[in-house]
């Protein structure tokens, strides 16, 4: 590899050497060193003309849109920004005032109910009161009737044990009498 | 023949004899392929600058992506005094660019390969930069031979130096070019010489080398076109800011 690459260096210079002396550098001989800087300097300077006055100006313009467009897309986009916080802070703020209003309704209508029951509560107790009243009264007048009764069977009951017993019929408003006797001796016992 | 390395640089006429005042004008084949590179160059930023998307396609893109290398190029050497001088330079770029790419091509002819092209280009811009220097700073201008914070005792011998160096500039940025192109070209043409005189043997490690110096040859036609837009660039600026 080594050898061989020296080969082809070796060959190299031999070669450049020969040719060099046959046929010299082309670049040297000034036969045609005018037209080529005449058609050098024409070729550039239509070159030159052309892409000063129309290609440069089109790529400039260009890039000049584009960088205008992305700064007024940006400008754009944060003015949404601040718009959009502007409308969540009000949004905040329209949230933070029906909170307030909720927990208002609510304690509003907690001491609305409470109110109301307590006044609804207020007249049962005073219907239940007044039927117990009522209720104590029927009971006390259904005790003092029972009473009546109670004395009236007695009464009979009374006359005709006497009757049968011993056969005679009794002055019945002496039995009366009697039997009223025992019923005022012994009603306590019982009312 | 077609084994001679120079004999692609060899420049003859084609069509007729043209002579005006008895200086040859003749149209060559150098001739034929500037018109060639002159062309793709028109053909590209027309096709390039032809529709104007917020989006490019890919040849807009590419023209636009020259636009703004050329143009950041000149802003950061040059600074924004050197604006109105942008469409010479994105010229100087694209032809040089396009001349030494269009070389690349096989049976084609480089352009740029030829002394008295580049010379001429060196030249013109020497020139021209010297008269803007002096139009922009008067005889002020002749300080660029003179560095600040010299001592003395050296002023004399930097002076001179200074001047040689500025005088030889359209000398060195003619020969760079010519001389990268010419040696690229003949380094090519002498490999592809050895493939085939070494035959299907010994013929592929040349055509290997030969793979790889077309490569490089592409990469240096790019590096060389952009040195010489830069140095354009770099003397501008030395004729716009004066420094020293």
């Amino acid at each position: 590899m080594k050898s061989l690459l020296s080969l082809l260096i070796a060959f190299t210079a031999i070669n450049i050497d020969l040719y060099a002396a046959e046929a010299g550098m082309p670049q040297l001989d000034p036969k045609y060193w005018a037209s080529q800087a005449f058609w050098l300097i024409l070729v550039f300077i239509i070159l030159y003309i052309s892409i000063s006055k129309f290609y440069l100006p089109k790529i400039k313009d260009n890039l000049d849109n584009r960088e205008n467009k992305i700064k007024e897309d940006l400008e754009n986009a944060s003015k949404f920004k601040e718009q959009s916080e502007a409308k969540f802070k009000e949004y905040e703020v329209i949230l933070k005032n029906a909170r307030k209003e909720i927990s208002k309704i609510h304690f509003d209508s907690k001491t609305i109910l409470d109110k109301d029951i307590r006044t609804k509560k207020e007249e049962m107790e005073k219907e239940i009161e007044k039927e117990i009243l009522k209720a104590q009264k029927q009971i006390i007048d259904q005790k003092k009737n029972s009473i009546i009764s109670i004395q009236n069977i007695s009464k009979e009951i009374a006359s005709n044990i006497i009757e049968n017993i011993s056969g005679d019929k009794l002055n019945e408003s002496s039995i009366k009498a009697t039997v009223e006797e025992v019923t005022k001796k012994n009603i306590g016992k019982h009312l | 023949m077609a084994s001679n390395p120079m004999q692609q640089f060899e420049v003859y006429k084609i069509g007729p004899e043209i002579k005006i005042a008895g200086i040859d004008l003749s149209f060559t084949n150098a001739s034929l392929f500037m018109i060639i590179s002159a062309s793709i160059i028109h053909l590209f930023l027309f096709l390039g600058s032809k529709e104007k998307k917020i989006i490019p396609g890919k040849l807009q893109l590419i023209s636009e992506m020259f636009y703004t290398f050329v143009a950041k190029m000149i802003s950061d050497t040059a600074g924004s005094k050197a604006k109105p001088y942008f469409p010479f330079i994105f010229s100087l770029f694209m032809f040089v660019l396009f001349c030494n790419m269009v070389g690349m091509l096989p049976y084609s002819f480089t352009v740029t390969s030829h002394i008295i092209v580049t010379l001429i280009m060196a030249l013109f811009i020497f020139i021209a930069v010297t008269i803007i220097g002096f139009i922009k700073h008067g005889f002020k201008y002749l300080s660029i031979f003179v560095p600040s914070g010299v001592p003395a005792v050296l002023l004399p011998l930097i002076t001179v130096i200074e001047i040689i160096s500025y005088l030889s500039r359209p000398v060195s940025l003619s020969v760079r070019l010519f001389a990268n192109m010419m040696a690229g070209h003949t380094m090519l043409k002498v490999f592809g010489g050895f493939v085939v005189s070494l035959g299907i043997l010994g013929g592929w490690l040349p055509l290997s080398f030969s793979v790889a110096l077309t490569g490089l040859e592409i990469l240096v036609a790019f590096l060389q076109a952009y040195v010489f837009a830069i140095l354009t660039c770099i003397y501008l600026n030395d004729a716009l800011n004066l420094h020293h």
